[in-house]
């Protein structure tokens, strides 16, 4: 990232109008090696300035590929004149946020950038690894993908920072005939927020990851359908993230509420089982470090934690300067911008069910009849609530036992109907790092325990 | 504005000072004006500029790539060195190639002279029509915006390609809501090359517009059925779009997992349907102008009355699958239109549903697939009863396509595909 040369600029900040100068730069990193073959090795750097200027309700905003005291003087101005254009049409005349205190904010890590050849050489040699080990496998992928951010922000009313973003991923993904000639595949992802000579210098996590993923492969090329309708299930602690991030967590970010999500109505009431918790972390989760710190959001706000679902009420939504003004909320840093061109949108940062007492085994050997859901690959949700994922790892619960594999399938619900189903929660909590699509790309992760509740599965 | 051909100089004379090396890049500067409306009102005005440089480079067989958004002489030789120290980190393989020298040519598109104020008049137009013409619609937002592009490609085989192109977008999202009640969110997107016509009149937004008004009060399926689905068309661009993902693009080719790997001329579909690509139909707004690998783009077909025409492979995949190269890059589906009116389409099902979309996991190689089937209608003996929600619907995408009944007359063009609504049979249907 070049240097700080946006400071300065802050004097030609307009009066009368709330304005935020940011320099943004990220990089990516991808590799991918499929069935041996090296398909993609490649690089970019995207870097610029932005300003957001806001005026009586309304937001002007420019951007620049360009990076210089220049270009974000041209950038500031081009900003004001949209806010000042936008004015014009602007009837309903909105009063100016509240202040933030100033403050200087930096997040403790920054980026360290690799040459390619060392990511190329870690994914050969995790590789090597699975052919070396498996050959009965009808395809095998390795990818690396890196996408770092780094951020300067200058604000007129809030706080300024420097703040970056390392994240570092490998997916592994297998692939068998099943027994009845059919593909069959599934993947596993090793990730962490930093830089590959961290998280990928000791390569026997990921080799101990492999061997699960293929045993996990192999009772899924036995596996059967699962049985169609309401059942009893035990979420594995990804399957209950995406629940907290897809189910719930947009649902509750304030400019959907405002679009008439079904959240909108139910603030204070109990919409889960009281063993149920939802927080989206700032940067610090349970004592240790989030998967995806934000220390400090794109409007200048200093991040904390947002309780989201507090022992089953549902208590706040995630917000922007502009929807908390709106609902008489405090901002939490909720507001980002996915390249230096994005206006800052209001996004989940770590989005977690909070773990509870039980233990995974006694959950499992409660039910006589259901599933044992493990992997997920996407899901989605929409403003009532009603939410699907996709199940690409699972296993029947008969007699309180772990029984055959199930093939790929879907499961659904209405979010706060499910969540009250909830009747036992693991006292483990594990993390995942995914990629949110809303308007923008964005890292998130999310995260929990392993949840026992009442579910829809789509079956043939 | 920058200076393309100034900028074209200095990488190809930098790259020619490395050797032996087969390379191609473009250079593309784009303006964008983007304007967002809540609630009915501008809210957020922006004009983006930006520059991008994409490398991609071949030594001694090993490939890498590299882009950057950055103009200048030090940034661009000092990202030609990275990219050329990743090549020499890579494996070799024979199959790396780029396509041989064409003759130099100019492409221009239509809309390269915006016009900003008309743009915001129509966007508020838009919401002035859906707010007298859709009483039980909330508007959330809508985004409307104009892109400019310049762009130059260039490869060490002498092609260089100077195309220049604009178009407009608009996506709306809304919900249906009367007050009490309200449906999931809903969208439509349409790109498009002038401001002439009202924009509610354009694509599928009036149709997903009443989709979403009489989605509200659904009624709830409580069995089990094999039934008929109609595809609408947005639905029927996923299915597709999620078949041929598994079955013809560069992944599955190679990882071998794809099922119609030895199906080429074969039947593998309904003889009902013929799916083309087509970058240079009329109906599509922006054109290819070259594939990835640097041929000029051209239309072809995947799928001629059931048989499978064509791969969609890159050069590359197909050098390692000893297939031919498809003759362009991305995906424009234009799916012939059928011989059935829709009407008489929704008539003829005796059981089963209409479906806008289908919530669901991407589906892997095997095709199958399950999922929750959203702005969808139960439609029984031929009469549509209502909306549904908490329906699933499951299937093998590979047998849907099998099992295609009819094909509607009528098509939908949203700019980038053109699609007909698709009458499915045998899909298992589950309500909750």
């Amino acid at each position: 990232m070049p240097e700080d040369i946006l400071t300065g600029q802050k004097s030609l900040f307009e009066t009368g109008v709330q304005t935020v100068l940011r320099g943004q730069e990220n990089r990516i990193r991808k590799i991918s090696i499929q069935n041996g073959n090296l398909v993609t090795n490649a690089r970019s750097e995207g870097s610029g300035i932005c300003a957001r200027v806001y005026l009586k309700g309304a937001y002007g905003f420019a951007s620049t590929a360009e990076y210089s005291a220049e270009a974000a003087a041209k950038t500031i101005k081009a900003a004001t004149e949209n806010a000042k254009y936008l004015d014009k049409f602007n009837s309903e005349k909105k009063n100016a946020y509240p202040m933030i205190a100033n403050s200087y904010v930096t997040s403790p890590r920054m980026i360290i950038d690799y040459e390619q050849k060392k990511l190329v050489d870690i994914c050969k040699e995790v590789d090597a690894y699975i052919e070396k080990n498996y050959t009965d496998l009808l395809s095998r992928a390795v990818s690396y993908d890196e996408v770092t951010m780094e951020k300067i922000i200058v604000t007129s009313d809030a706080a300024d920072g420097h703040v970056a973003y390392p994240r570092c991923r490998i997916i592994v993904d297998l692939g068998m005939k099943s027994r009845d000639g059919q593909p069959v595949e599934l993947f596993k992802m090793f990730f962490g927020c930093g830089h590959a000579g961290e998280y990928f210098a000791d390569l026997n996590p990921i080799y101990e990851g492999i061997d699960e993923l293929y045993k996990n492969l192999k009772d899924k090329a036995n596996g059967v359908y699962a049985e169609a309708g309401l059942k009893t299930v035990i979420l594995h602690p990804d399957v209950a993230g995406m629940i907290a991030h897809e189910a719930v967590g947009h649902t509750v970010e304030a400019d959907l509420v405002q679009g008439g999500s079904v959240a909108g109505a139910n603030l204070g009431k109990q919409v889960a089982s009281e063993l149920v918790s939802i927080v989206d972390f700032a940067h610090t989760a349970l004592g240790k470090d989030a998967p995806f710190p934000v220390y400090l959001d794109d409007e200048g706000v200093v991040a904390k934690d947002a309780v989201l679902v507090e022992n089953g009420i549902l208590k706040g939504f995630m917000h922007d300067r502009e929807s908390a003004l709106f609902y008489g909320a405090e901002p939490c840093g909720n507001a980002r911008g996915y390249e230096f061109s994005d206006e800052p949108l209001i996004r989940m940062r770590n989005t977690a069910v909070l773990p509870g007492k039980d233990k995974l085994e006694d959950m499992i050997a409660s039910v006589d009849d259901g599933y044992y859901l493990l992997g997920t690959g996407n899901g989605q949700a929409d403003l009532t609530g009603e939410f699907m994922f996709g199940i690409t790892c699972g296993y029947e619960i008969k007699n309180g036992k772990i029984g055959r594999a199930i093939l790929d399938t879907t499961v659904s619900g209405i979010a706060f109907d499910m969540l009250k189903t909830v009747d036992m929660v693991s006292d483990s909590m594990i993390w995942w790092a995914g990629m949110c699509g809303k308007k923008q790309m964005m890292p998130v992760s999310t995260g929990g325990p392993a949840i026992k509740c009442k579910i829809t599965i789509g079956g043939r | 504005m920058a200076d393309l051909q100034k900028v074209s100089e200095i990488i190809f004379d930098y790259i020619k000072t490395k050797g032996d090396i087969k390379a191609d890049f473009s250079i593309n500067e784009t303006e964008t004006n983007e304007i967002t409306m809540k609630d009915g009102k501008f809210t957020l005005f922006r004009t983006l500029f930006d520059n991008d440089i994409a490398i991609k480079v071949i030594k001694d067989n090993k490939k890498a790539a590299t882009s950057i958004n950055k103009f200048d002489k030090e940034t661009i030789e000092k990202a030609i060195d990275e990219v050329i120290a990743s090549a020499e980190a890579g494996s070799p393989d024979e199959c790396f190639d780029i396509a041989p020298g064409l003759e130099p040519k100019e492409f221009f598109g239509k809309a390269l002279t915006p016009d900003i104020e008309k743009l915001m008049n129509r966007t508020l137009e838009l919401s002035e029509d859906i707010a007298a013409r859709h009483k039980k619609i909330l508007l959330i937002e809508m985004f409307a915006k104009y892109v400019r592009g310049r762009s130059i490609f260039i490869n060490t085989n002498g092609t260089r390609d100077d195309s220049e192109y604009g178009y407009y977008e608009v996506a709306v999202e809304f919900a249906g809501n009367d007050g009490t009640a309200s449906t999931g969110i809903a969208g439509s997107f349409l790109r498009f090359d002038n401001l002439d016509e009202r924009l509610i009149d354009l694509g599928s937004i009036e149709r997903d517009l009443q989709d979403a008004e009489n989605s509200l009060n659904p009624i709830k399926i409580s069995d089990k059925f094999e039934g008929d689905v109609i595809l609408t068309p947005s639905c029927a661009a996923q299915m597709i779009g999620g078949t041929l993902m598994n079955s013809v693009s560069d992944y599955v080719l190679i990882s071998k997992t794809s099922l119609w790997l030895d199906k080429l001329g074969e039947q593998v579909a309904s003889p009902l349907l013929t799916v083309r690509n087509k970058p240079w139909d009329e109906r599509i707004v922006v054109h290819e102008v070259h594939t990835a690998d640097g041929f000029r783009a051209e239309d072809y077909d995947l799928i001629e009355k059931g048989v499978l025409k064509s791969f969609a492979a890159s050069l590359y995949a197909a050098n390692k699958c000893k297939v031919k190269p498809a003759p362009c890059s991305g995906f424009y589906l234009v799916v012939d239109a059928g011989e059935t009116p829709y009407d008489d389409m929704v008539k003829s099902v005796k059981r089963g549903l209409i479906v806008g979309s289908v919530s669901a996991g991407a589906p892997g190689a095997n095709g199958e697939i399950s999922g929750v089937a959203k702005n969808a209608f139960y439609v029984e003996n031929g009469e549509i009863k209502g909306a549904v929600i908490e329906t699933m619907i499951s299937g093998n995408l590979f047998d849907m396509l099998k099992n295609i009944k009819a094909i509607s007359k009528e098509q939908t063009c949203d700019g980038m595909m053109v699609m007909p609504s698709l009458l499915v049979g045998d899909v298992t249907i589950q309500g909750n």
